[in-house]
């Protein structure tokens, strides 16, 4: 089966080295690129691709909007982040507005096409740059409990402490115990990383995450 | 003395001023006294000295010859002295009197006199006599008076005017006093504690002290101006730094946008071609080549990267727990400390708040970390329907601060003043409470949304 991929980036040089990525490639075909929000959501819309580049930055709708338009509109779309922004909390904002990955441009051709094809089956996607602090060959994570697990959706969905503690009848000091627990089983140091990698390692679901 | 030059002044006027009153009210007192005295003991020698000669035998055999007894009035009479004498026999029937006595004195002692003293009587034309009756060996009476007008008149008259003019004078002097304190001394003192207490450049002086001497209302008025002119001069310098800050801030923000939008994106197209090439398949020395080449770009990107954080990090534009989050992870990951950030239920605040908060939270964990050596920072963000709070709290070493940014600015220190200024831009207020002897510093930030308009308080 191929892969319908749609490409939006403004900046005309990387463009053509994407596409140079995906050249000569059998299960991957572009249909359509867009050099702004505006045009990349009408190739998006009429192409129906199952993968869409977008760059977070770029003229008109920046790309965060355009993913958050595409899932509102209902289009099977997956959405993959493709930038030079390698802080945590864009990638944190494109998951919850819906994008399935996240990778950087300065990835390899090789990397690029894994992240289309895991995203394309509805797989998730983080680049090892920006999600994965420390990682080690062969790390698994420890089971998170249930609690931990309700804990660290309400923080990825962006509550407080405080907000988590008085949702779930508990102390604020035990939430900060469930976060300490999971940061230490994942392997993170903060929230925003804990999340990333309970993606990363599948401990959550994009879906559960989103806005 | 030149202290206290004022009060000296005055006082030197109002003490002689009083002591003078006292001394003629006393002086006016005394000089009463010892005029009635001498009143008294004049009548009463004048009628012992009448009643002796009327007692000499001479004296009686003349009288018992003489039938009429207006004849007498010679003897008695012969008093070349001031004052009324007259003789009566015990019925009160005049025997002899002075001239002018008899039409005088029987109005005089119409009451009746007690016999042997003197006293005051009220005459009927409001004189004041002093009358005394001294009985003789024949069982008559010599009385003898004199009015004060008449002995005493330009006496008493001129000894009264003059302490009542002395005294005058002495109120005249108190009333200079009153006028030197009320319109000079008192304007002038407070005119001093204003201005000494005044802040040069932010507080006005009273414009005018209507109770004041001209003087003084034009020197209160050319203070006033003087402040104005500090105040307007402050108020210029802060809009200059504001603009220093705003520009610099724009400037970087640019900056990054530029480095961002080319070469970063120029570099990435040049690593992308790299990598590209890569997949050809080479000779030994040319895939080292292409290997360093690929390190060289992708140090590149890094770099640039981060010199676009430096400047205005992008992901301030993600709000402002986002953009809070985001650096004190980073920040806590570069220095190697705990930063706990609570942010919870913020509402979505305007850019330059963002930037404000932004700034100031990184400002103030640099120097938790690099002058307070902390190892434990608390961030905190909240909103209570009125004011956006950002607080930022260690448990480093802390340093002595009493809430003079301008005289941290003096000696170097800008990071406070910065932060200062960060929220003066943004109509917030700040407090920065630091003790190098209870450890940590503690930063508050709070500035109304929405917006009102005014300043927060």
């Amino acid at each position: 089966m191929v892969i319908k991929v749609v490409l939006a980036d403004d900046h005309p040089l990387t463009r053509e080295g994407f596409k140079s990525y995906l050249e000569g490639k059998e299960d991957i075909k572009l249909v359509g690129e867009a050099s702004d929000g505006e045009s990349a959501w009408e190739v998006i819309k009429e192409q129906l691709p199952d993968v869409a580049l977008i760059d977070i930055r770029m003229p008109g709708i920046d790309g965060v909007s355009l993913v958050r338009r595409v899932r509102q509109e209902g289009l099977n779309v997956a959405c993959l982040m493709l930038t030079s922004y390698d802080a945590q909390q864009y990638v944190l904002a494109s998951l919850r507005a819906g994008a399935k990955g996240y990778i950087l441009k300065t990835a390899s051709p090789e990397e690029l096409l894994r992240a289309i094809e895991i995203v394309a089956s509805q797989g998730v996607y983080l680049d090892k740059e920006v999600a994965l602090a420390v990682e080690e060959p062969g790390f698994s994570p420890e089971q998170l409990s249930p609690r931990e697990r309700e804990v660290l959706l309400l923080a990825g969905r962006g509550e407080s402490s405080k907000e988590i503690a008085s949702k779930l009848f508990i102390s604020e000091r035990t939430v900060q115990t469930h976060l300490a627990s999971i940061y230490d089983k994942l392997g993170a140091r903060n929230k925003t990383e804990a999340l990333l990698l309970a993606l990363k390692y599948g401990v959550v679901t994009l879906e559960e995450l989103l806005e | 003395m030149r202290r206290h030059l004022l009060l000296i002044l005055t006082l030197l006027v109002l003490i002689p001023s009083l002591a003078i009153l006292i001394v003629t009210g006393w002086g006016v007192v005394e000089h009463e006294r010892a005029m009635k005295k001498i009143a008294e003991s004049y009548v009463l020698d004048l009628a012992q000295s009448v009643a002796a000669r009327v007692d000499r035998p001479r004296f009686m055999h003349r009288a018992q010859m003489m039938t009429s007894s207006r004849a007498l009035d010679s003897f008695v009479l012969d008093v070349s002295l001031p004052g009324w004498v007259a003789l009566v026999d015990e019925s009160g029937n005049l025997l002899a009197a002075s001239s002018r006595a008899q039409d005088v004195l029987p109005q005089i002692w119409q009451g009746g006199i007690p016999v042997g003293r003197t006293t005051l009587v009220e005459g009927p034309f409001g004189d004041t006599y002093t009358i005394a009756a001294i009985p003789t060996s024949q069982g008559w009476y010599v009385i003898s008076a004199v009015s004060w007008s008449q002995l005493l008149g330009p006496m008493v008259r001129f000894s009264h005017l003059w302490p009542a003019a002395v005294g005058l004078l002495a109120i005249v002097g108190m009333c200079a006093v009153w006028a030197f304190w009320r319109w000079l001394i008192m304007p002038l003192l407070s005119l001093e504690s204003e201005v000494s207490a005044l802040k040069w450049g932010k507080d006005l002086p009273k414009p005018d002290d209507p109770p004041a001497v001209w003087e003084l209302r034009r020197l209160r008025k050319v203070l006033y101006q003087l402040a104005q002119t500090a105040r307007e001069r402050e108020e210029l310098r802060q809009r200059y730094v504001s603009d220093l800050v705003r520009v610099q801030e724009e400037e970087r923000t640019k900056l990054a946008r530029e480095i961002h939008d080319g070469p970063l994106q120029d570099v990435t197209a040049l690593l992308q071609r790299i990598l590209l090439l890569k997949q050809e398949s080479w000779n030994e020395r040319a895939e080292k080549y292409i290997e360093i080449a690929k390190e060289s770009a992708v140090a590149a990107v890094r770099e640039l990267r981060a010199l676009c954080d430096t400047l205005s990090p992008p992901w301030l534009d993600l709000g402002l727990a986002q953009a809070l989050t985001e650096l004190t992870d980073r920040l806590a990951r570069t220095y190697g400390v705990k930063i706990y950030l609570e942010s919870s239920e913020l509402p979505e605040v305007s850019k330059d708040i963002i930037l404000a908060f932004f700034r100031i939270t990184q400002e103030a964990i640099n120097n938790a970390v690099k002058h307070g050596c902390a190892k434990n920072i608390w961030v905190k963000a909240s909103y209570d329907g009125e004011f956006v709070v950002l607080q930022i709290e260690d448990d480093g070493s802390g340093f002595e601060f009493e809430g003079d940014v301008e005289a941290l600015r003096v000696k170097g220190h800008r990071g406070i003043a910065n932060m200062v200024e960060r929220m003066r831009m943004i109509k917030g207020k700040i407090d920065v409470q630091s003790s190098s002897l209870e450890k940590g510093t503690t930063i508050t930030c709070k500035v109304s949304f929405p917006f009102t308009g005014e300043e927060t308080p």
